[in-house]
């Protein structure tokens, strides 16, 4: 019988076939540089899983016990070979030990039993092949492979603080990230556009900073400080005027707390299990309030780094403090997660879970994939991965009691708050939830707490503190060496010197190691995410990833002085938007002609991007145009104190006029109001939301009731009887688009109102009831337009 | 989404041609389906052998052996087998299980493939490769490839629907563009007989007023399009207005089965359930019903599902129930295909993420876990041998012994009968080339085709 890739090789991979063939006849070196994809991805798929699985054991740099002083994690070792003499021959298998003591002829490996005949045939033809092996030479115990060029590992490499750079347009710069971004376009001889127009200009600064569109009157008032255009020498001081004023919004924090609940993957249940059932996280929402507060009150970014991953270990003045270092710590406990019952690796999946949010999150890299084996790409290996595994072991993740259901996950503890009472039930439910019977009956409480307090999610250190055993293949049944517990060891993350303590996880290690300044991830990946938001793309246009799969960033330098200057300022997140928005980069108009043929994908950002309005900012611009909007923050949440299965209790949104950010978040069923609108399923950190344009989104925006509803409180407010229909109809244009109809646009409105009220003459004889119609189809026609979704 | 749009062509092709689609919607032009969409109908690579697929999901891990791999006992010594009765139908003379007496009288269109495998018994996990290839990472299901390799027959429907749904990243576009993504009608657990579009319709304006609303709507859109020169993002929402809006001309009628005669709700058995242990209700008659009237309006991919077929205990009476809730729908929906003349070109997919053990008849057990090493898919219709068997297991079902067909096999396969090649439907993202077959690939199951 054939090796079993032969099979399959002819039909699947003719040319990796003739790759094969060819490099056998030449007896291909072991060099990686001239391996093949289809070698290389021979050697991934077959080769190196077998290794991992049946040698390593015995035969790695790791091994407690070396066998026959052989190494097989390493091309050169395996050809220096042990104790025998080299393992294989390239070319040769038949002379090759390694496949003789495979076949148990003479030598017998593994020796338990022998491998599967399929596998052993894989060795024969890989040896047949010339042994092609992309692992880096040497010994194993150096640090692991830097396959990837250095250009592609930009982001291991230690920040700089580059000059800023001389060019030639010096008018057109108002800001350090100005000069880079002009010097740029300049290298790539493209002009920045024209300014955008006062009107413009305020539009995008309410919508970027605080989520809500200005009212007509402060657009006039703006647009009038500013003189008519942005070089006006009045317009410095109104834009700054107007910008420090919305940075100090107590709607700020409710925008921006909003991107960072993307991040931290928030949601208020723990989502589809597998099993179907859907535990409600009961006191989530403490976390959204922390961090809607840290925003507004500016908390400085590594501390907020910190208290979000070892708030529990901080030292607190007051009993108000020491809560919020608890609900802080929330951020690793709100994991999706799979039913235990069906899933032997639980408990490595929560740690997972912390592995990726702190990876992709906070560093940019996906240090999770080096879960099951070393990083295929990125120098992260497998023991850094159970490195840091091995703090999250140590630490007791506290979930509360996921509706009491033992097969969805064990019930753990709470944080017990001080400071902040318990809210109760929420009223709003209680009908629903006298009707409710559960399918099954739910396990007793296995923890219980004084009434009056307030209970958290988060972590503390577990009873037992210890490393890591490293999971062969990701199976926490195939347990390798222990590894001490630490971070990523590569050059520029390396070298600050933060021992983990035998009696502690090492969390708070962690967070100063991660909110160290010489790190030089953190910095990066969050004035990328903040540059985002602002500017529609990142400098990196993969905000979660920056590793050797992750895009390059556009503006290397720049995004080095931003991290750098962001670190200088304190961290100062509020500084940092200041700092980006009063650019002349940011007040680029978006609709420059030039620009959008030179520079079509806005790679040099030389415009201003048309952006959709997130689905939060879409509804509450909504509720703000209907007058509907309750701007006070809503208090607790629907599912508060309720422990239960959302799967089984239908619909539990309820209306709300409250911002977006403070409605029920449930995993797997969202509220309807902002699902047609791309909201992440906060299952993994999303950096950027898509922005799809789906036929679902034209149905929400035509039929759903809540569209009909507010389109019938904005008509309302345009029906006084003394107001003239054309001054209502520059009303309602004030109130969606910030701007005045043109003469042409009052008139086609009228004469839509006039056509629609005729048609409606026979089935709604009341001549008011039949007015407000013909408003109300009016209003929702400029609430569902492009214009009023889509920023400019 | 940025990545797929060619802006620089697109917007040189629209100022040369002086009006984009935004023109054409409102001209009223739209409803021939003239300009270019995502949607729009393309013709396969290959010779197509079917042009829309029917995928019945039947989630949990379906018992094979006691429902189409037929394994009597061999030998004196009892072993795991088939503890229900078989017999041979038809022609062809298919072992089929007394449990399925209505699908057995469709023996003669079967292609049961046998010795089904995949890589893990974990549910999730397997559920996920099933229908994205891909078992850990988020990547594009079945039918967002076939909606994105094809487009879609009806330009008043999605391309890709799937009822009674579980996960949105089993119906995912992913990488593609969104518009391939499934159309969820009905998530798992809900009342199927309450599932529809969400906001599909509404009574607040006559049909009339809603038209001349949408045109005030496009008005003031294409206004806003003008202004910007012009705008691939902008352009997507003219287009997709319209799409919803002729959906909401069609999709009511779709979904409302109050016009279906009383023998005809009768023989799919709409609004029965037998739920009982694992399985669980699903009005699987309605959604056999739903899927024929989708198929009939040319949508691309319809995906049902019923679960769950995970009988760890009360093998018997589980297994009893999910058999009686599926098998009259599934017969009827074939007859009516068949007599439509649309089983010529609509494959039907019928299986599970694995398969279970054989139970031991006459050891009093009635317990069973998964097997992902073999179990049995079965295809119908359009391109595949009919009353045929490729495949078999060994005495006791556990292993596959000839023509293993691994998922990345039968996901070949189902392209390659729609005329795509699974080698060459891909995207590049992120630096990763990601198609529905994976790194590894799969093999078309040539023995399989007619």
């Amino acid at each position: 019988m054939p090796p079993a890739a032969f099979i399959t090789a002819p039909c699947l991979f003719p040319l990796a076939l003739a790759c094969t063939l060819l490099a056998s006849a030449l007896g291909c070196s072991l060099c990686a540089g001239e391996i093949t994809d289809s070698q290389r991805h021979f050697f991934e798929a077959k080769i190196r899983p077998a290794l991992v699985t049946h040698c390593y054991e015995c035969h790695a740099a790791d091994s407690k016990k070396l066998g026959g002083k052989l190494l097989l994690d390493s091309p050169t070792e395996m050809l220096s070979g042990g104790q025998s003499g080299p393992a294989l021959i390239p070319g040769d298998p038949d002379s090759s030990l390694l496949l003789q003591a495979l076949r148990y002829d003479g030598l017998e490996m593994p020796p338990s039993k022998p491998l599967p005949p399929a596998i052993i045939a894989d060795f024969e033809q890989w040896i047949r092949m010339g042994a092609p092996d992309p692992r880096p030479s040497g010994p194993t115990t150096a640090k692991p492979s830097a396959t990837a060029d250095l250009a592609s590992l930009w982001a291991y490499q230690a920040r700089q603080s580059p000059p800023t750079p001389a060019v030639s347009s010096v008018a057109w710069p108002r800001s350090s990230s100005d000069s880079f971004i002009l010097a740029a376009m300049e290298r790539a001889q493209l002009p920045p556009s024209p300014d955008a127009t006062p009107a413009t200009l305020i539009r995008r600064l309410y919508f970027d900073l605080i989520g809500l569109p200005p009212t007509a009157d402060e657009v006039d008032t703006f647009v009038a400080a500013c003189g008519q255009s942005l070089t006006a020498p009045s317009a410095e001081l109104a834009i700054q005027t107007l910008v420090d004023q919305l940075l100090q919004s107590p709607h700020f924090g409710e925008r921006w707390g909003r991107h960072w609940l993307d991040v931290a993957r928030y949601a208020e249940s723990n989502g589809n299990d597998g099993l179907s059932r859907n535990p409600s996280f009961p006191h989530a929402w403490r976390y959204r309030d922390y961090v809607i507060a840290a925003f507004n009150e500016d908390l400085p970014y590594h501390r907020f780094i910190t208290e979000q991953i070892a708030g529990d270990l901080l030292a607190a003045d007051t009993p108000a403090q020491r809560d919020r270092h608890l609900i802080a710590t929330g951020f690793l406990a709100l994991c999706a997660k799979p039913a235990k019952a069906m899933n032997e690796n639980f408990e490595m999946d929560v740690v997972a879970d912390q592995i990726d949010l702190v990876g992709s999150g906070l560093l940019g890299l996906t240090i999770a994939c080096a879960r099951c084996h070393d990083h295929k790409t990125d120098p992260i290996s497998t023991r850094e991965y159970y490195a840091i595994a091995g703090i999250f072991k140590s630490t007791e993740t506290l979930w509360g009691a996921a509706a009491m259901q033992g097969l969805t996950a064990p019930q753990t503890p709470l944080h017990q708050l001080h400071a902040h009472s318990n809210t109760g039930p929420h009223p709003a439910l209680d009908a629903i939830f006298a009707a409710y019977k559960p399918r099954r009956p739910p396990a007793k409480a296995s923890f219980s707490y004084p009434p009056e307090n307030g209970l958290a999610m988060g972590v503390r250190d577990a009873k037992t503190i210890a490393d890591c055993a490293l999971n062969i293949a990701g199976e926490s049944k195939k347990l390798g060496p222990k590894i001490p517990r630490g971070f990523l060891q590569t050059a520029a993350f390396g070298d600050l010197d933060l021992p983990v303590p035998a009696s502690a996880s090492g969390r708070l290690q962690l967070a100063q190691w991660l909110a160290h300044p010489a790190n030089p991830q953190p910095a990066r990946v969050l004035v990328n995410r903040v540059w985002l938001h602002l500017f529609g793309q990142g400098i990196v246009r993969t905000p979660d990833d920056f590793g050797v799969f992750g895009d390059r960033p556009s503006h290397p330098a720049l995004l080095d002085h931003l991290a750098t200057r962001f670190i200088a300022e304190g961290w100062s997140i509020k500084k940092l938007i200041r700092h980006l928005v009063l650019s002349r980069t940011y007040r680029q108009a978006s609709d420059h002609p030039t620009s959008h043929d030179t520079d079509p994908s806005n790679r040099w950002f030389t415009r201003q991007s048309l952006r959709r309005l997130d689905a939060e900012a879409l509804r509450d611009a909504i509720l703000a145009c209907s007058g509907q909007l309750d701007r006070q923050p809503a208090q607790g949440s629907l599912i508060q104190s309720r422990d239960v299965l959302i799967n089984e209790l239908g619909n539990l949104h309820q209306p709300s006029r409250h911002r977006s950010v403070y409605l029920l978040m449930l995993r797997n069923a969202m509220p309807p109001e902002l699902t047609p609108f791309n909201l992440p399923d906060a299952v993994r950190v999303t950096g950027q939301r898509d922005t799809s344009i789906l036929a679902t989104q034209a149905l929400y925006l035509l039929n759903n009731p809540f569209l009909i509803t507010q389109s019938q409180h904005f008509a309302q407010r345009l029906l006084d009887p003394a107001t003239p229909s054309a001054e209502r109809v520059r009303t309602a244009y004030r109130a969606a688009f910030s701007r005045n109809p043109s003469p042409q646009e009052i008139q086609r409105a009228e004469s839509f109102l006039q056509e629609v009220e005729l048609t409606l003459v026979s089935s709604q004889p009341n001549d008011p009831q039949r007015t407000l119609t013909a408003w109300t189809t009016f209003c929702q026609a400029l609430l569902a337009s492009s214009e009023l979704r889509y920023l400019d | 989404m940025s990545a797929f749009l060619p802006p620089l062509s697109r917007r040189q092709m629209l100022r040369t041609a002086s009006c984009g689609f935004g023109y054409l919607a409102l001209s009223g032009l739209a409803a021939t389906q003239a300009a270019p969409t995502d949607l729009t109908p393309r013709p396969p690579r290959l010779r197509a052998r079917a042009n829309r697929i029917i995928f019945l999901n039947m989630s949990g891990g379906p018992a094979q052996l006691d429902t189409f791999d037929y394994k009597p006992q061999v030998g004196k010594k009892p072993h795991p087998g088939s503890v229900v009765p078989f017999k041979q139908r038809g022609e062809s003379g298919l072992w089929i299980s007394d449990l399925l007496p209505n699908i057995a009288r469709h023996a003669d269109k079967l292609c049961v493939l046998n010795a089904m495998h995949c890589d893990t018994g974990i549910h999730a996990q397997s559920m996920l490769q099933l229908h994205t290839g891909d078992r850990l990472r988020p990547c594009p299901s079945m039918g967002a490839w076939v909606s994105y390799g094809l487009g879609t027959e009806n330009q008043n429907l999605p391309g890709f629907i799937s009822l009674n749904t579980a996960k949105p990243s089993e119906y995912a576009s992913a990488g593609l563009p969104p518009v391939h993504a499934g159309t969820p009608i009905g998530i798992n657990g809900e009342d199927m007989s309450r599932a529809t579009l969400a906001d599909i319709s509404s009574q607040h304006l006559s049909p009339t007023l809603k038209r001349r609303q949408l045109d005030l709507i496009q008005e003031i859109n294409r206004d806003h399009l003008l202004r910007r020169a012009d705008d691939a993002q902008l352009e997507g929402v003219i287009q997709t207005l319209e799409l919803g809006f002729r959906m909401q001309s069609v999709a009511p009628d779709l979904l409302d089965l109050s016009r279906e005669s009383a023998a005809t709700l009768d023989r799919y058995q709409v609004g029965k359930n037998y739920s009982a242990g694992t399985c669980k209700a699903s009005d699987f008659g309605r959604q056999c019903l739903l899927a024929r009237r989708f198929c009939e309006a040319g949508v691309r991919f319809i995906e049902l599902n019923h679960g769950s077929w995970d009988q760890h205990t009360d093998h018997r009476r589980d297994l009893h129930a999910n058999c009686a809730s599926t098998d009259a729908p599934i017969a009827a929906l074939l007859d009516d295909l068949d007599q439509r003349g649309l089983l010529e070109d609509t494959l039907v997919v019928w299986g599970g993420e694995f398969g279970r053990p054989g139970l031991t008849p006459g050891d009093g057990k009635d317990q069973t876990g998964h097997n992902a090493r073999a179990f049995t898919f079965w295809l119908a219709g359009g391109g595949v041998k009919p009353g045929f068997t490729h495949g078999r297991t060994s005495d006791t079902g556990a292993e596959c012994v000839e023509g293993k067909v691994h998922f990345r096999d039968l996901h070949a396969t189902l392209l390659h009968l729609l005329g795509l090649d699974h080698e060459n439907l891909a995207i590049v993202q992120g630096g990763r080339r990601i198609r529905l077959t994976g790194t590894e690939g799969g093999s078309v199951v040539r023995p399989i085709l007619t």
